[in-house]
């Protein structure tokens, strides 16, 4: 496996990928995507959570930058070459959430960290709907999860 | 002056907290204030160390003794407890009052210097953790605002970070001062160990000295009061500054003059002497020997101090210097005051605290002045100032009369006290306790010299050599004489001073009940004021020939440089970055081979070195339960040839492949125990490495290298021993069975109860049992664990990054 002969190419697999795999992928990066937020969602209650949500979403877009190439996700997404800043913003933002979403309860009385289920009645539709707070923290982990993960796979992919 | 005695206040813990809380509030504002005000912003600082003065000055007015506390650590025992005595009101006046004198004098003398916000702050940071120790009333708070006060002096004698001498004196006092303190820290965690051996485990102070016999006892019975009294010994001695660790002193003086004045004269150094009488009551028994463990170390270390440092300042010859010795040297004199058990001793002890900050302060403001307006502190190029600073002359004269213990001066009751100890001391004992008396007045007769060597550059001719000396500014010139004052008023009145305060300091520092003690008037012929008249006529004599002693001395010195201290300190100093020129190699060998070899390898001796130490006997497992199917099996031996195979492996690529082989079975196994949340953690991590694989393979090697015998065994043996440590681990941990309580209660809470309200705090209310323990029962568990990922992800965008801009290899 040499690299291509031009100086640095965003990333070597790029050039190199066929039309199976960049078809296969479009197709299946959006299942992906979504599995992985059904995983974090219902994790309270089936198998899943923050962290599986979040590696699972990790690996669809690594897909994205195996396939793809490096910058492709940041011209999509319209913000290319700052898209480190992006993932380092989403790390720091999912410990905040998960932070933030302990200390509320200190402010209400509790203890660092105490999770609550609240219960709403009497929805359209719905009739009875449970929600958990550790659902926020969760997103925090998700957040962190994917922001560091992605962190690494740039700033690594990018070498 | 008049103290209500009997009518004892409680301290208010708000009044109390607030002095301390106050100069920290005001070093968070410096900043602000130097913005609005420039260099006017010292008086605020002084009006910030005035409104603590008033504070302080209102709790010894109203006759407040007594400990307060709040609630800090409470598992372990550790109170935020404040005490209020004679002792802790006499070092907090001074940090206060001379706060508030240097604050002023600085607005005039730092004129025009950078950093101005710096200086403030810290200056003021360090003026709280000075009035935390007066006031801590436990031993943890006493130890925090200790370091605190170390952190305050090391940042403000490097106040000129650009010189390379400032930077090395406040390296060479943060080491030696700081060292102490943690020696200090093994003390005080001795007599809490001390005290929970026969009752409530405690810090407080004042319950440590309730309890002192117990204590001694206790200690005693194993050996460790001689040992817990040398490692508080030390603690003091670093930060007053007493041989042979009283070499930071003279370097500390290349911090700006009103830092010398405040920390290394007045306050800071005072931090060690009030430990020791502090805790005297602790280690020295009311019924005491004359000469005990505590006489012996004390005693003798305060007197070797006192003359050493008194013959070195002798030999100075910078006018900074000579203060700094001398400081030493009268810290080493109050040492020796409350080392003896005779209460004359404590009593000098006591009294020579407010003396010395008087007179000391105010030299060193003169020094200052000196230098400011001189432009030179060399003691061979001044002479005759008293033409230029008549006012200056006036206040250094007296102070100097002060320090040489000249009568009727404040200085000579206080010398007179520890005179009356020493003679005391050893009329009684006898023998070899006769050297005490000798050495007082040996090391007195060397005060006297250096204190009239002082004096004399105010008079005699003025050399053409010195240039225009301007008078001082009136901030300058006011503090130095308010203090010049306060050495006339207790020259003046000593017993007022006595009654109003230095009694109940010197009660503070004996065991038992004492509130205070009179001042003699020396009208009749004693053994002091024998030794006295002793000390005034050799001094008198030889101060003929004081410009040969110092020459002589200076001569001796450099001749042999092994008899200073710092000979021993600067070869230990070199000899630490040569210790570690040796061992980085072997240690930092630059292969991520080695480092992960010593990182495993650690972790399993540690492991493995922890069951042998607790006596964890090794559970056999009960053979292939009914719990093991055959598909089971089946994937177990498919991971171990994968595993194998991954050793084996030809290329990364087929390594990476059959390594992913490995943690496919291991997800196949977790789902067939029925783990589904681990099988797709499994599985997504799993994808998730094999990807990153694939994106760094390009840059390995594409064969690995051929590996020697000897490295192949020893690999294989750490392997092994990793896997049988882990294997080991597994056992250990899963046979531990807690009843079932632990699984039981979780599967219990982690749903919904039947019947509930809308709001639920106590049950989990999921289904899954394992993410209700992850985001819920050990939430700060995972919290800890995103952190790490964080920080991980960090440190990978650091070490790229900074290996773009050549900061790596």
């Amino acid at each position: 496996m040499s690299a291509p002969d031009d100086e640095r190419p965003p990333s070597p697999y790029d050039r190199r990928t066929t039309v199976i795999l960049r078809t296969v992928t479009r197709l299946v990066v959006p299942v992906t995507l979504m599995t992985a937020v059904a995983l974090l969602l219902q994790g309270h209650n089936l198998p899943g959570g923050g962290f599986i949500g979040g590696v699972l979403t990790v690996t669809a877009l690594v897909l994205v930058y195996v396939v793809f190439g490096g910058s492709y996700l940041g011209e999509t997404l319209g913000a290319s070459g700052g898209l480190v800043a992006g993932y380092r913003a989403l790390f720091a933002a999912g410990l905040g959430v998960a932070l933030v979403s302990g200390l509320v309860p200190l402010v209400l009385g509790g203890r660092f960290l105490t999770q609550a289920v609240f219960f709403v009645e009497h929805l359209p539709l719905y009739g009875e709907l449970e929600v958990a707070t550790a659902l926020a923290f969760d997103l925090g982990v998700y957040f962190t999860v994917v922001g560091a993960l992605l962190v690494v796979v740039a700033e690594v992919g990018a070498e | 002056m008049a103290l209500s005695v009997g009518c004892v206040v409680a301290p208010p813990l708000s009044q109390t907290a607030a002095v301390v809380a106050l100069p920290f509030v005001g070093a968070l504002l410096v900043p602000l204030a130097v913005r609005v005000a420039a260099e006017r912003a010292g008086y605020a600082a002084a009006a910030v160390a005035l409104v603590c003065l008033g504070l302080v000055t209102d709790l010894w007015r109203r006759g407040v003794h007594g400990t307060v506390s709040a609630e800090w650590i409470p598992t372990l025992d550790v109170a935020f407890a404040l005490h209020v005595d004679g002792l802790a009101l006499l070092i907090s006046f001074l940090a206060s009052g001379v706060g508030v004198l240097v604050f002023t004098y600085s607005a005039g003398y730092m004129h025009g210097e950078p950093g101005l916000a710096k200086y403030y702050a810290v200056l003021l940071a360090f003026m709280g953790s000075m009035l935390g120790v007066a006031l801590a009333g436990d031993l943890v708070a006493l130890f925090v605002f200790w370091e605190l006060t170390s952190i305050t002096s090391f940042l403000l004698i490097g106040h000129y970070s650009d010189r390379d001498s400032s930077v090395r004196a406040a390296r060479k006092s943060l080491v030696i001062t700081v060292a102490g303190g943690l020696f200090m820290l093994v003390g005080f965690l001795l007599l809490a160990w001390a005290a929970g051996q026969g009752g409530e485990p405690t810090y407080v102070i004042a319950a440590l000295v309730d309890r002192a016999p117990e204590l001694r006892a206790t200690l005693g019975d194993v050996g460790l009061f001689v040992p817990t009294l040398l490692l508080v010994a030390v603690g003091a001695a670093t930060k007053s500054a007493q041989v042979p660790a009283h070499i930071w002193l003279p370097d500390a003086m290349e911090a700006p003059t009103p830092v010398s004045a405040f920390l290394h004269s007045a306050t800071m150094v005072k931090a060690g002497v009030y430990l020791v009488g502090r805790l005297r009551p602790l280690f020295l028994p009311a019924e005491a020997s004359l000469v005990g463990a505590w006489t012996l170390v004390l005693a003798a270390l305060g007197l070797l101090t006192m003359t050493v440092c008194a013959v070195l300042a002798v030999q100075a010859t910078d006018v900074k210097e000579l203060l700094a010795y001398s400081t030493a040297s009268h810290l080493g004199l109050i040492v020796a005051g409350f080392g003896f058990a005779e209460a004359a001793g404590a009593e000098a002890g006591a009294f020579h605290v407010l003396n010395h900050a008087a007179f000391k302060a105010a030299l060193f403001l003169v020094a200052g002045i000196v230098a400011h307006e001189a432009g030179t502190r060399r003691i061979a190029e001044l002479s005759g100032l008293r033409h230029d600073l008549p006012i200056t002359a006036a206040v250094a004269t007296v102070a100097c009369l002060s320090m040489a213990g000249l009568p009727p001066f404040a200085g000579f009751y206080s010398k007179e006290f520890l005179f009356d100890a020493a003679y005391e001391t050893a009329h009684a004992v006898g023998g070899a306790a006769w050297l005490f008396p000798v050495v007082a007045v040996v090391g007195s007769v060397f005060t006297f010299l250096y204190s009239i060597r002082f004096a004399a550059l105010f008079y005699g001719d003025r050399p053409d050599a010195l240039g225009t000396v301007h008078s001082p500014p009136a901030a300058m010139l006011a503090p130095a004489v308010l203090l010049g004052g306060l050495v006339l008023a207790v020259t003046a009145a000593p017993q007022a001073f006595v009654d109003g305060l230095i009694g109940s300091t010197y009660g503070a520092t004996v065991p038992g009940e004492a509130g205070g003690f009179s001042v003699p008037a020396p009208t009749k012929l004693s053994p002091p004021l024998v030794m006295s008249a002793i000390t005034i006529a050799a001094g008198a004599v030889s101060y003929r020939g004081y410009g040969r002693l110092h020459d002589g001395l200076g001569g001796l010195l450099a001749a042999r440089p092994a008899l200073r201290a710092n000979y021993w300190y600067d070869g230990a100093m070199a000899s630490l970055p040569w210790l570690s020129i040796r061992t980085t190699p072997a240690v930092q060998t630059g292969l991520l081979r080695s480092y992960a070899s010593m990182a495993v390898g650690a972790t399993a001796v540690l492991a493995l070195a922890g069951y042998v130490a607790a006596g964890v006997a090794l559970p056999v497992p009960p053979g292939l339960g009914p719990g093991v199917t055959a598909a089971m099996a089946v994937v177990a031996v498919v991971a171990a040839v994968a595993a194998v195979a991954v050793v084996r492996a030809p290329s990364h690529v087929a390594g990476v492949l059959t390594l992913s082989i490995l943690g496919s079975m291991l997800a196949v196994l977790y789902v067939l125990v029925d783990a589904p949340d681990l099988a797709l953690t499994q599985l997504v991590v799993e994808t998730l490495v094999l990807v990153l694989f694939l994106l760094v393979l390009h840059r390995l090697p594409a064969f690995y290298g051929e590996i020697g015998t000897a490295r192949a065994v020893r690999d294989g043996a750490l392997s092994l021993v990793v896997g049988a440590t882990v294997a080991a681990t597994v056992l250990v941990t899963t046979a531990a069975d807690p009843n079932d309580v632990l699984a039981t209660t979780l599967s219990e809470r982690a749903g919904l109860p039947a019947e509930h309200g809308p709001v639920l705090v106590d049950w989990g209310g999921g289904g899954n049992v394992v993410n209700v323990v992850l985001v819920d029962f050990r939430g700060i568990d995972t919290l800890g664990e995103i952190t790490v990922v964080a920080v991980a992800a960090l440190a990978v965008l650091t070490l790229i990054r900074m290996r773009d801009r050549g900061e790596t290899p």
